[in-house]
């Protein structure tokens, strides 16, 4: 297990690095919900949570997994690009006239629907969910949400269709990282408590720490076992800008790029040596 | 032809249902819309009707979830519920992502007539035309509903059907509408293009301009999205007047659609567009006494076309 959670800690460092010199190259990308989520993404690719096959992203029996908050999707696609779903050169066209850009779509393989607009992956998902219920299929459909998002009408509107249908084969994870864009969500439109919230419309919900491979690993373990028919919602606590203490919590890291300095600072950080050009 | 039309919706859904009864994978949701043909779908297919509740955001994704996952999905609800309060989840989990969803939206143009503007469909076809991939059915009878419930089914985009309320005899001979247009009377003094049930006023407006001396073709544009451009073309070069006559707002309907054609193929023909107004109506009242109101009613659009063209 100790060595498990340290070739995941290895992996998410990586990514970090990637999503660091994809953003700085194209001078533009979320960096600071990218760095939030790379943990809960790495451990779901990497951890034995998804079932899929980079060489066939349409295989039957695969998991389907929907990034909601689709301005994270650079950091997946890192991970798209490790497991050979695409080339790891287009990494290094992102943004830049490459099949990447800054929001997730369909004609990028592993990608299973365009997000990017909030408020539209839970219901995506849950439609998903209730196909495979319907073809008695034994798949999970697995969405990343950011906390901001839950703001959207929408998302609520899908929560309450999804406990209505028992699809206990529906998990949701909010990356709770506290932020929006211009202002920390509890200043701006209070969202907590949001796991009481979730509750009422029906969810069950786990609440971890969202950079812990430990807990992300241990909460899919008890949810493969549990036999409630209620979908579920992990509320994964998690740190905007993660791994870059100047981009931690900080408002102004949503979307900015580093350059010079920071980005030499920032590479330092994640032990990546390598010069600024 | 010969026998008594039945309601448009009826004659989809009995058609539809029959579709489901034999493909499993059909999958209708409805955001708390009934129709009189609906019950027998819910009550024997009840593992393909799911109703979401008034909430068509959600029900959109969904539909989109189950497409993406192999099902042909039906959408249900009054035509600005259906097209505008999830206009942003159409948009990107149907028309971008391409995939066949049917959205049909009961009632087009005043066929909610005292409900109001909240219930009033005049933007449909402008709001959803300009989104790619999608094809945009707008029946004018009975039959040609039934129809197009095949044509839907058969088709592997999304699709927006427009469906009245009440019984229109059949137009056609014909059962194939895959030209996307039909030629219901053939004149040389003016060419009337129209959309929708409206074209049963359109056939009475004939008639008076033959009083006149006017012998006018009638065009119905059954399906507005993809237009039959080519042939379209070919019978409009022709025409020495035209007149689009609809029961949309005014404003990116039928008359827009038909002038961007003229326009963007150097064809200077005069043209006329006849429509609702671009307001809200407030009149509270029957269908016909707003299409008088707006010159849309047979006398009405008949002055308006003989003005016009002397």
């Amino acid at each position: 297990m100790e060595k498990k959670i340290d070739e995941l800690k290895e992996k998410a460092r990586w990514v970090r690095c990637q999503v660091l010199e994809m953003i700085s190259n194209a001078k533009k990308g979320h960096i600071g919900g990218a760095f939030s989520s790379t943990d809960v993404l790495v451990a779901l690719y990497y951890g034995g949570i998804l079932k899929y096959k980079p060489k066939n992203p349409k295989w039957s029996n695969r998991d389907y997994f929907i990034i909601s908050k689709g301005h994270s999707g650079v950091a997946l696609y890192a991970i798209l690009a490790d497991l050979g779903y695409f080339s790891t050169e287009e990494l290094e066209k992102f943004c830049d006239g490459g099949i990447l850009g800054g929001h997730p779509d369909r004609n990028i393989p592993g990608i299973e629907a365009d997000t990017g607009s909030l408020g539209h992956g839970l219901g995506i998902a849950a439609g998903i969910a209730l196909a495979a219920k319907m073809d008695k299929k034994q798949i999970k459909s697995i969405v990343l949400l950011g906390d901001g998002e839950c703001y959207e009408g929408s998302v609520w509107e899908s929560a309450q269709f999804a406990a209505h249908h028992k699809l206990n084969n529906l998990i949701a994870i909010v990356d709770r990282n506290m932020q929006g864009v211009t202002d920390f969500t509890e200043d701006a439109n209070k969202l907590e408590p949001l796991d009481e919230k979730w509750k009422a419309f029906g969810w069950n919900v786990k609440k971890i720490d969202g950079h812990s491979f430990k807990e992300i690993l241990r909460v899919f373990t008890e949810l493969e076992k549990d036999k409630s028919d209620k979908p579920c919602v992990i509320i994964a606590k998690t740190v905007k800008g993660k791994g870059v203490d100047f981009m931690e919590c900080k408002l102004a890291w949503h979307h900015s790029v580093p350059k010079n300095e920071k980005l030499t600072n920032a590479r330092n950080q994640l032990n990546d040596n390598r010069e600024v050009q | 032809m010969s026998k008594e039309p039945i309601d448009m919706r009826d004659a989809f859904f009995d058609k539809l249902y029959d579709i489901a009864k034999n493909d499993r994978d059909v999958i209708f949701l409805t955001a708390d819309m009934g129709a009189f043909s609906l019950v027998r779908f819910k009550k024997d297919l009840e593992k393909q009707y799911i109703n979401v509740g008034v909430a068509e955001q959600n029900m959109v994704s969904v539909a989109a979830g189950l497409a993406l996952s192999g099902k042909k999905v039906y959408i249900y609800s009054i035509v600005p519920f259906v097209t505008q309060r999830c206009y942003e989840q159409i948009k990107i989990d149907l028309s971008l992502m391409n995939i066949p969803v049917t959205i049909i939206g009961s009632g087009p143009g005043f066929s909610y007539n005292s409900d109001g503007p909240t219930h009033h469909a005049s933007q449909d076809i402008a709001n959803i035309r300009t989104l790619p991939n999608m094809t945009i059915l707008s029946p004018s009878d009975s039959e040609m509903a039934k129809g197009f419930a095949s044509l839907s089914y058969k088709h592997n985009g999304p699709t927006y059907i427009r469906l009245d309320k009440g019984k229109y005899p059949s137009l056609y001979k014909k059962k194939d509408y895959s030209q996307g247009f039909g030629f219901i009377k053939k004149g040389q003094n003016l060419t009337i293009i129209t959309t929708g049930i409206i074209i049963h006023k359109v056939l009475h407006v004939c008639e008076e301009l033959k009083k006149n001396s006017i012998e006018a073709n009638i065009i119905d544009i059954y399906r507005l999205k993809p237009l039959n451009k080519k042939v379209l073309l070919k019978i409009l070069k022709d025409s020495k007047n035209i007149v689009t006559v609809e029961e949309s707002s005014i404003v990116g309907g039928l008359g827009s659609i038909i002038s961007e054609l003229l326009a963007d193929n150097d064809l200077q023909i005069p043209l006329k567009r006849i429509g609702s107004p671009d307001e809200y109506c407030y009149l509270y009242s029957n269908r016909d006494c707003i299409h008088t109101k707006y010159g849309l009613d047979a006398t009405g659009i008949t002055e308006n076309i003989l003005g016009w063209i002397k």
